[in-house]
C-alpha cells in the first residue's frame, strides 16, 4: 500500500514538480546565481576579516591596524558580492543563450548591455575656479572635493542585489531578442562570398542594436525608472520570504522532495535563491554601515541553523548511526557517513540509510528542520544571535560556519551546537526503531544461513 | 577505462567515486571515476568518458544530462539509489557492467 502511493506521488506529483524547475529560464537563473557563488563567498570572508576587531581584544596590535584599515580590506568587497548582479547577469544570460542552441558568449555580453542601460551614469563635472576659491577658505569643503571623481560615474547601488529582478528580466529580454533575430532570419546577413566570421559580425548588429534602442529608449530617453518600480513590485514578496510560515513552506518543500529522493534544496534554491541574495546583501549592507540588521531568512540561516549536517538536519542521524548502532549495517554505514555529515555532505545517509521512501525516517526527516528553524528564529528574533551576514563556505563544519555567517558571534556557534543535539533528539526514537529492525533481520539471515 | 559521476555540485558524487574505484579494482578491473556538476557536465564528458553516471538526486535532470551526453556519443545512465552511497560500490559497478557488458 505504502509502495503504491509513494510510486503514485513520485510519478504524478514530485518528479514532474521538479521537472519545472528545469524550464530554461529558470535553470538560467539558477546557473547564473550559481556562478557567482564563489565571488559571494570568498568576498564575504573579507567582510569577515574586515569587522574582527568588533570580536577581538581593541588594545592589540592587529586589531587597531585592522580597523584603520577598514575601508581598504572591504573594497575587494566592493566590487564583487556588493555589485554581485553585474556578474549574474553575464551567466544568466550566457546560460539561457545556450539553452537555445546560441552562443553564450554573445548572450552573456547582450544581456550585460541590457543591464547597463539600466544604470544611469552621470557626469561629475570637474571642480570650477568660484569652488575652488571657496574651498582655499574651507578645510572641509577642500577635503570633500579632493574625494570627489569628475568625470561620468556609475551609481553602483543598483549593481548590487537591489537590482536583480531587472537583471533578470533584461537579460531574458535581451536573449530572447538574440533569439528571435537568429531563427527568424531578421537580420543583416551577408552574401556567401563575405567570409564567416565577417557575416557573423554583421549578424550580431541586428540583435544588439534592437536591445539598445529599446532599452535606452525606456530608461534613458524616456527616463523611466525601471529599478524603483520593480522594486515596489517585489518588496511584498521579499517581505514574505523573510517570515516565519515561509520559511516552514521552504523547508518542507525541500524535505518533500528528497524524501522522493530529489535534490529539494536545489531545487527550491532556483525559485528562492534571488531573495535569500536579496535578504542577505540588505544585511550584509547594514552590518557595513552600522545600521540596524533586519532580515532573519537568508541562506545562511538554512544552512547553520537548520540543515546542519545536509538538508533534514541529518548530522544528528549520522551521529546515531555512528556511536549508537546496534545493527552492523548501522554501523558501517555511520562510519562511512559521519564524516561527509560534518561537513554538510548527506548523499551518503540519505541514500544510504536511506531515507528516501522509509516511511520511519522521512518523518523525523521533514520534522527536525522545521523544529530547529522555528527555535533558531525566536533566538534570533530575540537578538540571542545575530542575523546572518555573510556567506560562508557551506561545507564548512557547522558551529564554524555559523560564527562566520553571522559576523564573528560565538553564540551562534553555540546554537548551532544546541540544535545539532536537538536533532540527535528528534532522530532517536526513529532511528532505535529502525536500527532494531536491521538488526533483528541481520539475527534471522544469520540463522537462516546457519541452519 | 573513465567514467565520470555528475550531482548537483560535483560533492557527494566524489564519495560515491571513491567507492566505485575500490570495488573496481577489487573485481580487477582498472577504471578512474571522476566527478563533476551538472553546470560542466557539457564539456566534461567529451573527454574520452566510457560512460556518464547521473546521481540519483538529481533524476529530474537527466534528460538533459542524457542528451548532453548522447550529443558526445557517450552512454548515460541514471545510479540507482542503491548503488549512490559509499558502501553501494558494488552495486553501481553491476549497474555499469549490466550497462556497457563485461568491462575486462
Amino acid at each position: 500500500m505504502f509502495d503504491k502511493i509513494t510510486k503514485f506521488m513520485d510519478e504524478k506529483l514530485s518528479t514532474p514538480m521538479a521537472k519545472l524547475a528545469e524550464q530554461r529560464h529558470l535553470r538560467a537563473i539558477r546557473d547564473g546565481i550559481i556562478a557567482t557563488l564563489p565571488l559571494i563567498i570568498v568576498s564575504s570572508m573579507f567582510m569577515v576579516i574586515a569587522f574582527l576587531p568588533n570580536s577581538m581584544p581593541s588594545d592589540w596590535g592587529i586589531t587597531q591596524f585592522i580597523a584603520a584599515n577598514q575601508t581598504k580590506i572591504l573594497m575587494p568587497y566592493r566590487v564583487s558580492m556588493y555589485i554581485m548582479t553585474l556578474y549574474a547577469v553575464f551567466g544568466i544570460g550566457y546560460s539561457l543563450a545556450q539553452s537555445y542552441d546560441l552562443d553564450g558568449l554573445s548572450g552573456g555580453i547582450l544581456s550585460e548591455l541590457a543591464f547597463l542601460l539600466t544604470i544611469i551614469p552621470s557626469s561629475i563635472p570637474a571642480v570650477t575656479e568660484g569652488i575652488k576659491t571657496l574651498a582655499a577658505s574651507n578645510e572641509e569643503l577642500a577635503n570633500f572635493l579632493s574625494q570627489v571623481p569628475s568625470g561620468f560615474v556609475l551609481p553602483m547601488g543598483n549593481l548590487g542585489s537591489a537590482g536583480m529582478f531587472i537583471g533578470i528580466i533584461v537579460s531574458f529580454f535581451a536573449v530572447e531578442v538574440f533569439r528571435f533575430t537568429q531563427k527568424s532570419g531578421f537580420k543583416i546577413s551577408m552574401p556567401a562570398q563575405v567570409p564567416a566570421s565577417v557575416a557573423r559580425s554583421f549578424e550580431a548588429l541586428t540583435p544588439t542594436a534592437i536591445v539598445l534602442l529599446v532599452v535606452a529608449t525606456i530608461t534613458m530617453f524616456i527616463g523611466i525608472d525601471v529599478h524603483s518600480i520593480v522594486a515596489t513590485i517585489i518588496s511584498p514578496l521579499i517581505k514574505a520570504s523573510d517570515s516565519l510560515p515561509s520559511v516552514f513552506l521552504i523547508i518542507f518543500l525541500a524535505q518533500f522532495f528528497w524524501s522522493f529522493g530529489i535534490h529539494g534544496w536545489s531545487i527550491v534554491g532556483s525559485l528562492a535563491r534571488p531573495l535569500w541574495l536579496v535578504l542577505l546583501e540588505a544585511n550584509t549592507t547594514a552590518f557595513v554601515s552600522g545600521t540596524e540588521i533586519t532580515n532573519i531568512a537568508a541562506e545562511p540561516f538554512y544552512q547553520w541553523f537548520v540543515m546542519i549536517g545536509g538538508s533534514g538536519a541529518t548530522l544528528g542521524l549520522a551521529i546515531l548511526f555512528a556511536f549508537k548502532a546496534r545493527s552492523a549495517y548501522g554501523k558501517a554505514l555511520g562510519k562511512t557517513a559521519l564524516i561527509p555529515s560534518i561537513f554538510n555532505i548527506n548523499e551518503p545517509m540519505i541514500f544510504g540509510a536511506p531515507i528516501v521512501l522509509n516511511p520511519r525516517l522521512i518523518i523525523p526527516f521533514i520534522i527536525a528542520p522545521l523544529l530547529n528553524s522555528l527555535i533558531a528564529w525566536i533566538a534570533t528574533s530575540m537578538g540571542l544571535v545575530n542575523r546572518v551576514v555573510a556567506s560562508s563556505p557551506w561545507t564548512l563544519p557547522g558551529p564554524i560556519g555559523a560564527f562566520l555567517a553571522c559576523g564573528n558571534d560565538w553564540r551562534a556557534a553555540v546554537l548551532n551546537v544546541l540544535l545539532i543535539i536537538l536533532s540527535i533528539i528528534v532522530y532517536y526514537p526513529f532511528f532505535r526503531m529502525y536500527d532494531n529492525g536491521l538488526y533483528k533481520e541481520e539475527c534471522q539471515d544469520v540463522s537462516v544461513s546457519e541452519a | 577505462m573513465k567514467v565520470l559521476l555528475v550531482c548537483s555540485q560535483g560533492m557527494s558524487s566524489a564519495i560515491c567515486a571513491k567507492a566505485l574505484q575500490e570495488a573496481a579494482k577489487k573485481d580487477g578491473i582498472d577504471m578512474s571515476v571522476s566527478e563533476c556538476s551538472t553546470q560542466a557536465f557539457a564539456e566534461e564528458i567529451k573527454n574520452g568518458y566510457a560512460i556518464g553516471l547521473v546521481a540519483p538526486q538529481i533524476r529530474h535532470r537527466y534528460d538533459v544530462l542524457k542528451a548532453q551526453a548522447t550529443d558526445a556519443g557517450v552512454p548515460c545512465v541514471l545510479i540507482q539509489p542503491q548503488g549512490y552511497t559509499p558502501l553501494g560500490g558494488s552495486k553501481l559497478l553491476a549497474q555499469i557492467k549490466s550497462e556497457l557488458g563485461d568491462l575486462k
